[in-house]
């Protein structure tokens, strides 16, 4: 049969390509395509013969048997002794809270199951995440359960208790008092907590020469104690330089709404934005771009200079810029100039002041502010005036010897400090130092005593969002180790020990609000997780007049320049000890474990280096090696290294991981660094992507249309003899937009947290074993230098013909009435055909035991509702049926089918872009009908005839017709 | 067994072979026994596939029968078949939860802070209260981990308590009624009619002798079951 979205033969190079193994068709990649698991034949015990396998097969049938002979064991029920009110055993509850994103609160909804949480969901009511979440959110509630918490006071004599710290706490106290707090120095994260900052101003006032500094590792959202905001939804023309603000930013899911909004076809009809990208590395959001310039941070700057003649219809001359500078530069001009004032430029907050001020400056020029671009009063504590400064004034203060006493708070400094102030050195003759963290971490062990912090679902404390929306955090379970909160240490600085978290935040709002009927207010606040009206006002923009400041290119352009960003999935290296976000692929490298040191593939061929090669890294009195790896999109003359890994004391998890890019960081330099010497030294490094796993050999997975040409070929009717699938009652179905898939993988995390996914470990990812039953396949389409990317999230396709449920021998995987592919784990019994017959690869497989241990703390997060697979079981995406099961049983008991909308399924919930809709598609008007009516709506593999009801809407992109990008 | 001459052993080598009459080894009564050995052999291995086969489907080896003694002699008849005391009362979140709940020590309390307090059977509840030590019961009915069962749609739906947890207005000591298999429960998922009753009587104590009420298409048609989707895999496991 003729399929018609097939190529006819091979391309000599494939338009759209997923590694550049695959674009340059090398023998390995074809090995591996060919040979689906290569990894399976090495495992093969070579020296087993005839005689052997009889042996061992009579023996196993023989211990089978004696399974049978268990007697029946007898389990006990214990019901409370006195119950809580409210509590219904067996279902769960849900509690408003907030977690820090960044010193900024995101507001989150916590499930709880007797008593235990177990998965967080965003808060719909809340401005910064209008219910959706990221991955970090969703895999935060893992590091609640992590074992390697520190569960009491340590002192470095070893042992210790808080008594113990306490009295001698109250020694320093006494001398403190009488030299006005004297030599007494906090080192704290800059926080938007208006307890916290109420009690840092408590104890300036005890303690009139105390000082408190603050230290973070990533970059401030202000500058002078003002924050820009920006509406997406808008924005016609949007230029966004170095920034990732739609995947990491403390607004990052109100704006990927926004944005969404602006790229969604609705009705046949979409109402385009246009999105320009200038970067130097490729960033999930720049992947959105329309037009995408990649440049080194040097000739960023000579492009930004050509815009702004550009814009004052002065021509940039072609002798400064290249032909694909030039488009970028005349198409955007034309752009800014006729869209204006419903423009957006917001520069990356790890770029140099004066990008900032230039991006500032063009939304002055194009009289954005107070339309699309607003500003608000820092919501964090970075400006604010009582603060004596940040890591290196307390660097200066330590080296001269003011800092006898030094408190960190939630901090590490021993390992994010940039290398030239050697922290450790100082830290290490500071008389008494206190270190309080949840982790014993390198800071911990240089300090004279370790204080275990609460985690922030054990206790009470407030945040701001970057809106200014304040959130009561509350806690959700009682403390599981002899912890504190970091206001409670706070307290007792000035105050005898005793006090609770909960009095002092209950006190600050009591402070706060002024009517009265407080306590009413108080819980109508814990129940929505939002304090009334208590959004920041816009404020007085700086005075920008909207002309350029003209950006002077470093003159040591000859050397590559060195780029620090945060990393996609452990930020600083704070999750560094959690076993998702590590096992996450990163987006567009897909890798999984560790960071590597990302080179653009023109300067890859120029030292002659492959992905894995070991690099020597050095630059000013600072070296490093570092395993390279070949990242399409990534600017000429600049390498990029994620900050996070290489640490020493993170954890069972995160020690040991990766390459450690603080050592190439200075205090004048934290983001760029120019003068990098880089020399390739021979060895190679085992880098574990996902990205080759799982090929689809080139077909056209994904379709991307131009916003005036809004058709895809309509679904060709395949002849077949199996009969048309009958379907009664509901039919589900899902539809996954690629145009507004940001490929955050948030929803990657979010299925994990809600289906008992095991986590492999990098051994087994490199054998293709993940686990993840969602996965985002990223398509590069075009010049590996300047690559277009289009990201896919792939779950089960819950085909009506599925071809996996021919195969099994033992009717494992059967299809529900509902249309569902359903997958019964206790019948498998793991021949692995359905995985071999399914052509979307989305089936997984436990090739061992991975269930954690009944007496294993992260056991109290598994999800109740859903079976914990065993080994030599086959999984995948259900649908959340535990979720269409429950909201079915709630719809019926109240005699009323299910409501559009009641159902979502875990990644649905989690994405900000509302790119996954999920519904019944028997009902003509559900949005998911709607969305299947597009005329994008397209199916993967539609030529096989498996009638998926996963579908997908194509990409709609800009043609890149205009700039030679 | 009879030992045949085989020409191709004669040898050159070979003694000279004994008589005709001497080459038969066994007399005919062996064959006779050999003959009823075989039917005995073939009679023991049917025979104990058929007692395995009756062990593997008896109820006993399900669990039915199934009654651990318990820390309080609790009795079910007494107090829902005498007294006539709601199952709902300790078992409250029976409508609203898959769990039916286990009544918490201050259920117990409600009555007996008052009657018999000071009887032996119900120190261990009187200990629990003062101690605030929850009791500790023994399960009775038990699903394999990789069933969810939720008792909520099927109160809600008709099924009434003793369908599946027996007469237990009549027992002292609970056990388990019903084989509470995969098979048991297809049984009525394939054809529920039969199984339902009115809302009237779904919180019975007792066993009705009869069924009750309304034709079971009927309430089918009044409980709005569609029938199709209880026999899906997904129904039960996920």
């Amino acid at each position: 049969m003729e399929s018609p979205h097939q190529p006819t033969a091979a391309p000599a190079t494939p338009d759209f390509w997923r590694s550049l193994d695959e674009r340059a068709l090398t023998p390995e990649f074809h090995e591996r395509l060919v040979r689906e698991f290569p990894f399976v034949a090495t495992l093969a015990p070579s020296e087993l013969d005839r005689r052997h396998f009889v042996k061992l097969m009579g023996a196993s049938i023989a211990l089978a048997g004696m399974t049978g002979c268990v007697r029946r064991s007898v389990d006990k029920i214990v019901p409370y002794v006195v119950a809580p009110e409210t509590a219904i055993p067996g279902r769960p509850d849900y509690y408003a809270t907030a977690m820090t994103v960044e010193g900024f609160a995101r507001g989150i909804v916590v499930d709880s199951h007797e008593g235990r949480p177990t998965k967080i969901e965003g808060n719909p009511d809340h401005p910064e995440s209008l219910g959706a979440t990221d991955a970090i959110t969703q895999a935060a509630i893992l590091s609640l359960y992590d074992p390697d918490r520190s569960r009491g006071p340590r002192s470095k004599a070893g042992t210790g208790d808080w008594a113990a710290f306490e009295s001698e706490w109250a020694k320093h106290q006494g001398a403190l008092l009488t030299a006005q707090g004297e030599g007494l120095a906090l080192l704290i994260e800059p926080t938007s907590s208006p307890s916290l900052r109420r009690e840092l101003q408590r104890i300036l006032e005890h303690f009139p020469k105390a000082r408190w500094y603050q230290h973070t590792p990533l970059a401030a959202y202000e500058t002078g104690g003002v924050q820009a905001d920006y509406d997406f939804a808008q924005a016609d023309v949007i230029l966004t330089i170095g920034s990732d603000c739609l995947y990491r930013h403390p607004a990052a899911l109100r704006y990927s709404r926004a944005f969404a909004g602006r790229r969604r076809v609705e009705n046949g009809r979409v109402r385009m934005n246009r999105f320009y990208a200038l970067e130097s590395t490729p960033t999930v959001t720049g992947t959105l771009a329309d037009f995408r310039l990649p440049a080194s941070p040097a000739r960023m700057r000579v492009v930004l200079n050509a815009i702004a003649l550009a814009i004052a219809h002065n021509p940039p001359s072609a002798g400064d810029l290249s032909p694909a500078e030039m488009n970028f530069v005349r198409a955007l001009a034309d752009d800014l100039r006729q869209h204006a004032p419903a423009v957006v430029c917001i520069a990356g907050a790890e770029e140099d002041a004066d990008i900032q001020r230039w991006a500032l400056a063009l939304n002055a020029h194009s009289g954005a502010g107070g339309k699309t671009v607003r500003f608000l009063a820092s919501q964090r504590s970075d400006s604010d005036r009582a603060s004596a400064g940040d890591l290196t004034a307390l660097g200066g203060a330590m080296r001269r010897g003011e800092v006898t006493r030094l408190f960190i708070l939630g901090s590490n400094p021993v390992y994010t400090a940039p290398a030239d102030l050697d922290f450790a050195g100082l830290l290490s003759k500071i008389a008494f130092s206190v270190h309080h963290g949840s982790h014993a971490d390198e800071t911990a062990a240089l300090c004279t005593w370790h204080l275990p912090e609460s985690h922030w679902l054990e206790t009470w404390g407030d945040l701001r969002a970057y809106d200014g929306t304040a959130t009561i955090l509350q806690p959700l379970i009682e403390r599981l180790f002899d912890t504190r909160s970091s206001l409670e240490i706070l307290r007792l600085l000035t105050a005898p020990p005793g006090t609770q978290a909960y009095d002092m935040v209950h006190e600050t709002w009591q402070h706060e609000s002024s009517g009265s009927d407080f306590d009413v207010h108080w819980s109508r606040w814990l129940n929505a997780g939002v304090v009334d009206g208590s959004a920041a006002p816009a404020i007085a923009g700086p005075a920008v007049d909207g002309s350029f400041p003209v950006l002077t290119p470093p003159t040591t352009e000859a050397s590559p320049v060195l780029i620090l960003q945060p990393d996609a999935t452990i930020l600083d290296g704070r999750w560094a000890n959690n076993a998702w976000l590590q096992e996450l692929p990163k987006p567009l490298t897909q890798l999984v474990w560790d960071n590597a040191a990302l080179v653009s593939p023109a300067f890859a061929s120029r030292l002659g280096i492959a992905s894995g090669d070991l690099l020597a890294l050095s630059v000013g009195l600072q070296t490093l090696d570092a395993a390279a790896w070949i990242m399409p999109g990534q600017a000429d003359d600049c390498i990029t290294l994620s900050l996070g890994y290489g640490r020493t004391a993170a954890g069972s998890v995160g020690t040991g991981r990766g390459f450690d890019a603080y050592r190439l960081r200075t205090t004048e330099a934290l983001w760029r660094r120019s003068g990098l010497q880089v020399r390739k030294i021979g060895g190679r490094y085992a880098l574990v992507t996902t990205q080759q796993h799982f090929s689809m050999e080139g077909r056209d997975l994904v379709r991307v249309v131009p916003p005036d040409a809004l058709s895809v070929p309509p679904p060709v009717a395949n002849p077949t003899l199996y009969p048309a699938w009958k379907s009664s009652g509901y039919a589900w179905g899902m539809s996954i937009d690629l145009s507004t898939c940001l490929g955050c993988n948030a929803c990657i995390v979010a299925c994990q947290a809600e289906n008992n996914i095991a986590v492999v470990g990098k051994d087994q990812v490199a054998r293709g074993r993940q686990m993840h039953w969602i996965r985002v396949d990223t398509y590069f389409e075009g010049d590996p230098a300047n690559p277009r990317v289009v990201h896919q999230p792939v779950p089960c396709m819950q085909c009506e013909n599925a071809p996996c449920e021919l195969v099994c021998p033992v009717g494992a995987t059967t299809h529900s009435s509902e249309g569902l592919n359903d997958m019964v784990y206790n019948r498998c019994v793991g021949t692995r055909y359905c995985s071999n017959n399914c052509p979307y690869k989305v089936r997984r497989f436990n090739f061992f035991d991975l269930r954690p241990s009944p007496d294993a703390l992260s056991i109290l997060q598994q999800n109740p509702n859903v079976t914990v697979r065993e080994r030599g079981v086959m999984e995948k995406c259900t649908y959340c049926v535990q979720r269409i099961n429950a909201a079915r049983i709630t719809a019926e008991k109240e005699d009323r089918p299910i409501r559009d909308g009641e159902i979502k399924t875990a990644c649905q919930q989690a994405c900000p872009a509302e790119a996954i809709v999920f519904g019944n598609l028997a009902d003509p008007e559900s949005k998911v009908s709607r969305r299947k009516r597009e005329p994008t709506n397209y199916l993967l593999l539609e030529d096989l005839n498996t009638r998926p009801r996963t579908t997908y809407l194509a990409k709609v992109r800009h043609p890149a017709g205009g700039t030679a990008s | 067994m009879v030992k045949l001459h085989d020409p191709s052993s004669d040898g050159p080598n070979r003694p000279s072979d004994p008589p005709e009459s001497d080459r038969q080894l066994f007399s005919a009564r062996a064959s006779t026994f050999f003959r009823f050995s075989l039917i005995g052999a073939i009679l023991v291995i049917v025979g104990s596939g058929i007692a395995a086969s009756a062990y593997f489907h008896s109820a006993s080896r399900y669990g039915v029968g199934f009654a651990p003694a318990q820390p309080v002699p609790f009795s079910h008849r007494l107090h829902a078949g005498e007294l006539k005391i709601d199952c709902r009362n300790c078992h409250a979140a029976v409508e609203t939860s898959a769990f039916a709940g286990m009544p918490a020590t201050e259920t117990c309390q409600a009555c007996h802070s008052q009657l018999l307090t000071d009887a032996p059977q119900l120190k261990p509840v009187m200990e629990s209260s003062a101690r605030k030590v929850p009791l500790e019961w023994n399960r009775v009915t038990r699903l394999p981990d990789h069933v969810y069962f939720d008792h909520s749609i099927h109160v809600n739906k008709g099924v009434g308590c003793t369908t599946c947890h027996g007469d237990v207005g009549h027992m002292d000591r609970l056990a388990q009624s019903e084989p509470l298999t995969m098979r048991w429960c297809l049984d009525c998922h394939r054809n529920p009619g039969p199984s339902l009753r009115p809302a009237s009587s779904v919180f019975s104590a007792t066993t009705p002798s009869t069924r009750l009420g309304p034709p079971p298409a009927e309430l089918i048609r009044s409980y709005q079951i569609h029938v199709a989707n209880l026999t899906d895999c997904s129904t039960c496991h996920h």
